[in-house]
Formats: C-alpha cells, sequence, structure tokens
C-alpha cells in the first residue's frame, strides 16, 4: 500500500465524508426514536390487519422491535445513498475515472505497481467506509441513550454488527473497483456497479413484501446483513461467509486483470 | 542526483524486435533501436505513426505483442516500477488534478516519486512559473501553464531518463526556447532524453539523433546532422554578363535557368561548387539550409500524414 496516495485519496474525500458523516449520524439517531414512539401504533395497525404485516418489513428489519428498527434503519434507501457515496461512486470513479480524465497516466508514470494503486485505493475505500458506517451505528447508539432503549440490545454485539455491515459494503465497493479497474471510461463502470447494487437490493426487497418469493433474498448480499440477527444472538457465520465469498472474488478478478490490462493513451 | 556511472549500460533504451497489435491494428512493427546514455534522441512521426505506443510501452502501459525493450538496462515488463522510479515522464497532452494548486500537484508528484525534487525550484524559474502562479488551482490554469507544470513534473525530480511526449505543445516561442536550454544542460549532465515531436524544426534545435516512424515501422534512424548532410539544399545564383561554368560540379542537379539566373539542388559538400562559380560576374548567391523536414516528408512523401508536419 502506497501512504502518501491512501492519505491523498482520503484527503479528496473529506469535504463530502464531513457532509456524509453528519447526515448518517443524524439519520441514525432517528431510528431510535421512530421505534419508540411508533412502534406500538405500527404493530397495533399490523395486528388489526387494516394494514398488510409484510409492509412493515422492510428487507430483513422491522419497526417492532428493536434490533427490527435498527437493520430497517441500515437497510433504508437513505443509509444506502450516504454509504454508497463511498462504497461505490468513490470507487468506481478512482480508476476509471481518473483514465477517462487523463490523470492515471500521470499517476502510474511514478514508481507504483497497479497492485500497489489497487490495494491503497481498496483500503481508502474501506476506511471510508468504515467511518460513514460508524457513524450510522453511533448515530444509533446516541438516539437509543437518548431514548433511555440500550437496555432492549447487547451494546457489546454493536461491533460485530459493524463488521457485518463493513464486509457488505466493501463487498459492493471490491464489485465497483472491479468494474473500475476494467473500464477506460467511468460511465460503463458506474452503470455495471449500480445494476448489480439494484439487483441485490431488489431480491432482498422482494423476498421481504411478497412472501411467495422469499427464497429470492439468499441470493441477496443484502440478505446477509443482518444487525437484527446479531443483536438477538442468532447470528449465522454463513451470512459472514458469503459476504467473503462476495469480496474475494472481485478483489482478486482486479488483482488478475488490472496489472495485465492495455492502458492506452486516453482519447 | 547523478546517474549511476559505475553501471550505467552504454544503451539507456534498447528495443529488439519490439511489435504492438491492437487487435489487426499494428501500431508498432519489428522495431529495433538503441538510445544512448547523454544523448537527446528524437522520435518522429506524424500523428498515429506509433509514437506514444512506443512510450507507453516502454513505461509498462502496455504490453509488448512480441519482442522485448529494456530502459536503463531493465525489462519493460518485469522491472516496470524500478523504470518508473528513475524516469521522469511527461505524457502528450497532460492532464493534471484540477482540484490541487500547481504547488501541491508537483509535491504530490513529487511524494510519489519518492526521490525528492531537487530540480523543482530551478525548473520553475526557467519556465517562470513563480510562485503566486503555482498557488492557482491548476483548472484555472492555461494550456501552456499546464504544460509548464507537466514539463516540471517530469524533471524536478532529475532522473536519469527523461521521455518527452510533444514536450513543447502549446508553450509560446519564448518557452520554447526555455526548454530548449533546459534541455541542452540536460544534455550537458549526462542526461538522456528521448523526444518525442512532429515539430521538425525543434528536433533539429536540439535532438543529436533522430529515429523516423510510419505505421508503426522504423523507417531511419540517424544522427541529425548525418541526416541534414544527405539533405538537398537549394541554391540560387544571380550574374552579370557571362554564366558561370557549372558543369562537373558534383551533387548539383534541378537545375533551372532563367536568364540571368539559375535554381538548383545541391547534394553534399558546398566548398566545390563555390569555388566553380567564384566569378567577378557573379552578382548575387543564396544557399538555403538543409532542413530536416526535407529528410522528413521523403519518407512520408506517399503518406497523408505528411500534412501533419510543421516547421
Amino acid at each position: 500500500m502506497n501512504l502518501r496516495l491512501f492519505l491523498q485519496t482520503l484527503r479528496w474525500n473529506r469535504v463530502r465524508l464531513v457532509a456524509v458523516v453528519l447526515a448518517s449520524i443524524g439519520w441514525g439517531m432517528l431510528i431510535p426514536v421512530v421505534y419508540v414512539n411508533f412502534a406500538a401504533a405500527f404493530k397495533q395497525l399490523a395486528d388489526s390487519g387494516a394494514f398488510p404485516k409484510e409492509l412493515m418489513n422492510f428487507g430483513s428489519g422491522s419497526l417492532f422491535t428493536l434490533p427490527g428498527a435498527l437493520t430497517l434503519g441500515l437497510q433504508h434507501p437513505l443509509a444506502i445513498a450516504f454509504v454508497g457515496i463511498f462504497a461505490i461512486g468513490s470507487t468506481v470513479g478512482s480508476i476509471a475515472g481518473e483514465r477517462e480524465a487523463g490523470t492515471l497516466e500521470v499517476l502510474l508514470a511514478r514508481p507504483i505497481s497497479r497492485r500497489t494503486l489497487y490495494l491503497t485505493l481498496a483500503a481508502a475505500s474501506a476506511t471510508l467506509v468504515a467511518i460513514v458506517l460508524l457513524a450510522l451505528l453511533g448515530g444509533q447508539v446516541i438516539g437509543m441513550a437518548i431514548q433511555g432503549v440500550t437496555r432492549e440490545i447487547d451494546l457489546g454485539l454493536m461491533p460485530l454488527v459493524f463488521v457485518n455491515g463493513l464486509m457488505l459494503w466493501f463487498a459492493f465497493a471490491a464489485f465497483g473497483l472491479a468494474a473500475s479497474v476494467s473500464f477506460d471510461r467511468h460511465g460503463p463502470a458506474i452503470g455495471l456497479t449500480m445494476a448489480y447494487l439494484l439487483v441485490n437490493y431488489f431480491l432482498e426487497i422482494l423476498g421481504s413484501l411478497w412472501r411467495d418469493v422469499a427464497w429470492s433474498q439468499q441470493y441477496s448480499l443484502f440478505h446477509h446483513f443482518n444487525p437484527g440477527k446479531i443483536l438477538t444472538g442468532t447470528a449465522d457465520l454463513v451470512d459472514f461467509v458469503v459476504l467473503a465469498v462476495a469480496i474475494v472474488i472481485p478483489v482478486a478478478y482486479a488483482l488478475i486483470v488490472f496489472p495485465r490490462r492495455d492502458l492506452a493513451a486516453p482519447a | 542526483m547523478d546517474p549511476e556511472p559505475t553501471n550505467a549500460p552504454q544503451a539507456v533504451i534498447a528495443t529488439e524486435g519490439l511489435t504492438k497489435h491492437y487487435g489487426s491494428v499494428q501500431a508498432l512493427v519489428d522495431l529495433t533501436l538503441d538510445v544512448n546514455a547523454g544523448e537527446i534522441f528524437g522520435f518522429l512521426g506524424p500523428n498515429g505513426a506509433g509514437k506514444s505506443t512506443m512510450i507507453r510501452t516502454l513505461l509498462g502501459f502496455l504490453h509488448p505483442t512480441r519482442g522485448s525493450a529494456t530502459v536503463l538496462g531493465l525489462d519493460v515488463v518485469a522491472d516496470s516500477v524500478e523504470i518508473r522510479r528513475r524516469t521522469g515522464y511527461l505524457p502528450g497532452g497532460i492532464a493534471l488534478y484540477d482540484s490541487l494548486s500547481g504547488a501541491d500537484a508537483l509535491e504530490y508528484l513529487a511524494a510519489l516519486q519518492d526521490r525528492g525534487a531537487a530540480m523543482r525550484e530551478e525548473l520553475c524559474e526557467r519556465l517562470q512559473m513563480p510562485a503566486s502562479v503555482l498557488r492557482r488551482k491548476v483548472r484555472d490554469y492555461s494550456r501552456g501553464m499546464r504544460q509548464k507544470i507537466g514539463v516540471i513534473q517530469a524533471l524536478q525530480h532529475d532522473p536519469e531518463l527523461a521521455i518527452l511526449d510533444e514536450p513543447t505543445e502549446g508553450l509560446d516561442p519564448l518557452m520554447q526556447h526555455a526548454f530548449y536550454a533546459l534541455m541542452d544542460d540536460q544534455r550537458a549532465k549526462g542526461r538522456t532524453t528521448f523526444f518525442s515531436s512532429h515539430v521538425l524544426s525543434e528536433v533539429e534545435r536540439i535532438c543529436d539523433r533522430v529515429a523516423i516512424i510510419r505505421s508503426g515501422h522504423l523507417m531511419t534512424l540517424q544522427n541529425v546532422d548525418d541526416l541534414l548532410a544527405r539533405r538537398k539544399r537549394r541554391v540560387e545564383l544571380r550574374w552579370r554578363g557571362v554564366a558561370p561554368d557549372l558543369a562537373g560540379v558534383p551533387g548539383l542537379g534541378d537545375v533551372q535557368v532563367d536568364g540571368n539566373r539559375m535554381r538548383a539542388t545541391l547534394l553534399g559538400d558546398v566548398s566545390g561548387f563555390v569555388r566553380a562559380i567564384a566569378s567577378p560576374s557573379l552578382e548575387d548567391l543564396t544557399i538555403e539550409p538543409a532542413r530536416l523536414e526535407e529528410a522528413f516528408l521523403e519518407y512520408y512523401a506517399d503518406d497523408e500524414a505528411s500534412e501533419e508536419v510543421r516547421g
């Protein structure tokens, strides 16, 4: 890893990182507030049959329990947007974007191997994703403390939730980086990565809302990020293994393909 | 930082049958050449001839289809990182990080180079990039300023070999001359420069040897002086009264006589010609110097690419 490149990559992201961290803390704090103030009302509504119970679930989360609400908060499109800015936006632009802008050859004119470049950018992406996840989880802990519901979960399990979340989002970041090393232009790389993210999300949400196709959730990476299960002490090792495989495959692909690619002159 | 004279190879760049294909397109074909230590080597060709492909292969951006190449005695495929540590590179039409100031861009690139920036101050002074300009963001720079930053980043760590792809593109005439003087100094210090261009006048001005490439093929590789010596000069003379006797003047050809005026071409030594025309009746004499452009056009005479050539 190249420390100078790593630090510069973080520096280039610092303004939006600060904005996203603040927004993530705010969003994280809001979830316990919603749970404390509306969970009983939602439960009543669901039990009355006036509202389909499935619609109270969202992905692997629900509004009826604190672990479920925390899961819902982390799988909500807003949380995905916050983390996705770095897990996808920054990673995809890191090589294909520099290539398109013409700055990649200035960078690669330095004594940096392509594998070092890739690993440095991967480390920077993981760091940025970790910071945003910490902000989301930190916001949730602050919100729980304010609402006085911290006793409903084992806070000691939060680090495992963090690891599970980091693995999920680094799987997407690794896919984004693999797409980034494969294309000379930013457009196709971001398109492919967004499609990968949306298909995963669609499979998870579809299965949670329509029980007949609940099997589809197994094929979504989002399904293997389940803070609810971790916080209730029923974490499944398989979830971690699936996410590890989803990380290893694109990383191995990029480490093999990128050094062998011809980098023709930018158009 | 001084070059390493004890173990330094004589050929700083050596290619042997270097070939690069992009699918069915042959960008480089069996290119064999040597660039010697301490020389300024001109690599000439119109756009699309394969100049950038050659440079990018030397730096490890492209992988050769066939053949081999070494830079500073190191293999371009296996030792590309070490080659880039000891080399300075200016890409054609350089792109820089727009959000950085000129000073920050230079500092960042020097830090990644890991060899310091011993020459930065001198280069900034010679290329007229004062601190007030370097403080501005790169996005606010003109094309010429970006090019100057490009030249500085390529040379600031005092590399043993500089590979410069069309380095004077966008520079005004004053800065072009500053750059030529810089190249002369680099040569005096024993540094090697591989210089790609299609501006013939500057190649003629600063290069020791020149290779001409066309559609990926090496057309010729010669000393610039030798190349010029083999070019025909244009001569024109005017006289009063009796025409001088030019029969038997070696190298004279394409003679056109119009009254008391004669135009011709002259190949080789001019002294025999001057002796032959020496006469009280001679009124005027013009001998145009041989230009590299003539040599270049000869190799491209049947190629539309010759339209790209600038004097």
